[in-house]
């Protein structure tokens, strides 16, 4: 499944689309901690926080993540967007609550493995 | 960075690697107006307001040799998160003025961290450094002068151990009078 199935199969709103959402999903990651993200997780995994400042977008580009996915109706501020874009950082948002994003990030993850 | 302390200590390492020979760190805890603010002045080289508008810009910091680090990235989404905001006035040759406003009872605002451990970091790193500090908690302050405290230890240096316990000591029992510690 590439990141793009993923953004579908949640009805997320890709706000940056990226060809980084050609990947194909590689597990993801949780924390609205940006040190604990840039020190733990790994290229190519989701992100899931519900921080939207454009910092996300650096710490985004410096770990090489798949795509961020803003949660809980966190609208992503302006810049952030703009950075997203000209940075080629896959950038999704939605009205859904971490939690529900992450077990159904994890359930696509895990079922074709 | 989840101290506040920590970004006053990376802020005054900017200050210094702008070749500022004055610094002044002023906190405040202002419970009537339910704000913490913390401001850095430094009469260091300052920034053209090009710059000025780009240090809050992680993308300046990672990208280029510049090290700036995403100190002030992130305080200004700190201070944001916690319904104030950050704002740094500057002009070239003439000092940095970086200002960071928090709500001060904010559930999301980052805790001070240990000030006492801050200012004896600076005190010691940087000996040459006229550097000035004023914490105020509601009604009681600290004022911190190290042309003062060099003037008191004469010929001593910061560094040596018994003058470091001395400075430990000095700072944390100032600090906890500001909290209703007991005066000395």
């Amino acid at each position: 499944m590439t990141l793009r199935e993923m953004a579908a199969a949640l009805e997320l709103t890709i706000v940056s689309d990226t060809a980084a959402l050609d990947q194909p999903l590689a597990g993801g990651y949780v924390s609205d901690l940006l040190s604990h993200v840039m020190g733990q997780a790994k290229a190519g995994q989701v992100w899931v926080t519900m921080q939207g400042h454009q910092n996300i977008v650096a710490v985004a580009s410096l770990v090489g993540l798949g795509a961020v996915i803003v949660t809980s109706g966190v609208e992503p501020e302006e810049q952030t967007v703009n950075k997203a874009i000209e940075q080629e950082v896959a950038l999704c948002m939605t009205k859904l609550p971490t939690y529900e994003v992450a077990g159904r990030l994890y359930q696509l993850d895990t079922a074709g493995k | 960075m989840h101290e506040l302390s920590l970004h006053v200590l990376d802020l005054v390492e900017n200050s210094t690697g702008a070749g500022a020979e004055q610094v002044t760190v002023t906190v405040e805890e202002d419970a009537g107006r339910d704000e913490l603010r913390i401001r850095i002045e430094d009469n260091g080289r300052g920034m053209d307001a090009e710059m000025v508008a780009r240090v809050t810009d992680p993308f300046v910091t990672t990208r280029t040799t510049r090290k700036v680090g995403l100190g002030l990235p992130l305080m200004d989404m700190t201070t944001r998160l916690c319904d104030g905001h950050l704002r740094i006035s500057s002009a070239v040759g003439r000092g940095t003025t970086v200002d960071a406003v928090w709500r001060l009872s904010h559930l999301d605002r980052p805790p001070l961290g240990n000030m006492a451990a801050t200012l004896k970091t600076i005190l010691v790193m940087n000996p040459e450094l006229h550097f000035r500090s004023r914490h105020t908690v509601g009604e009681r302050s600290f004022l911190l002068d190290s042309e003062e405290i060099h003037l008191a230890l004469g010929d001593l240096p910061l560094t040596q151990p018994a003058v470091l316990e001395w400075l430990d000591g000095y700072l944390k029992d100032n600090l906890s009078i500001l909290y209703g510690g007991k005066q000395a």
